[in-house]
């Protein structure tokens, strides 16, 4: 494993961003970009299914926020691992950033089995499964943005 | 449900609230300078910031210098900061006395001055 972060920090990619000063700050500006096209519309269909705005349909909602979300994933994945190559060995050992890729991974599995499982509107999901499901993934992914907040505050 | 909402919101809040937040930005130091003069054991630059372990003294202390563009700025060359290189610097210390850990202002090469923070002090 610590062969491969250092290789990551090798690359010529890593090599810029550690000493550009607005390549740094696109990549950084992005990763934000990610996660808000990612929390936001999560956190909007969990409330949908814990019981909010409950006039519009699911189906409707799960249109549009679940291809955003899943924009923001893949965004705020690329721009992450970039961010994450440019001091890979530092990072990887930092306790937060450990819990922080845990939930990621959590939440994002969560959802692929939901929907894998139930389709994208979540018909016939029972309404216990689907609540627990809302309820697990707003704490995995709030808990990650918070996580990774606090990378900047300890490392 | 919007009970549970807020429960949330208190729980998260909470979390945040109450883990010790350090090393970003100045709050984590004392808001007064110190100096101090040793010999540059280890050097890390680049983004998100620079980090230099001085010794000072017998002390390993962690310097904190600023990012590449702060110290292009500052008129440091690649190279400057370097292993065995004798450094004077001038900053904020860790409010937590036992950390050794220093934000620099400014800092001296030999003869040469070096401002990282030209709006501080």
């Amino acid at each position: 494993m610590e062969s491969l972060f250092i290789a990551m920090e090798s690359t010529a990619i890593a090599e810029y961003l550690r000493i550009s000063r607005w390549g740094y700050a696109a990549v950084n500006t992005a990763h934000i970009l990610g996660i808000a096209l990612l929390v936001g519309p999560i956190l909007s269909f969990n409330l949908h299914i814990l019981g909010l705005w409950r006039n519009i349909p699911r189906i409707i909602l799960a249109r549009v926020l679940l291809p955003v979300a899943t924009t923001g994933l893949v965004l705020a994945v690329t721009a992450g691992s970039l961010l994450f190559s440019v001091r890979a060995l530092e990072y990887s050992g930092i306790v937060f950033f450990q819990i922080k890729i845990l939930l990621v991974v959590l939440g994002t599995l969560s959802a692929l089995q939901l929907h894998r499982t139930y389709g994208l509107s979540l018909e016939g999901a029972t309404e216990p499964r689907l609540k627990l499901h809302a309820i697990l993934s707003t704490l995995c992914w709030l808990g990650a943005l918070v996580c990774g907040r606090l990378i900047a505050f300890v490392e | 449900m919007k009970s549970h909402f807020s429960a949330l919101a208190a729980i998260y809040l909470l979390l945040f609230s109450s883990i010790a937040l350090a090393h970003h930005g100045w709050f984590w130091t004392t808001g007064g300078n110190i100096e101090l003069t040793g010999e540059i054991t280890s050097v890390r630059l680049g983004n998100p910031h620079g980090r230099l372990e001085v010794d000072v003294n017998g002390e390993i202390w962690t310097i904190e210098v600023g990012q590449p563009w702060r110290n292009k700025e500052a008129g440091l060359k690649d190279g400057d900061l370097a292993e065995g290189v004798e450094i004077r610097v001038i900053g904020e210390p860790a409010e937590d006395a036992s950390e050794k850990r220093l934000k620099v202002e400014r800092l001296y090469l030999g003869e040469g001055e070096y401002v990282l923070y030209p709006d501080r002090d």
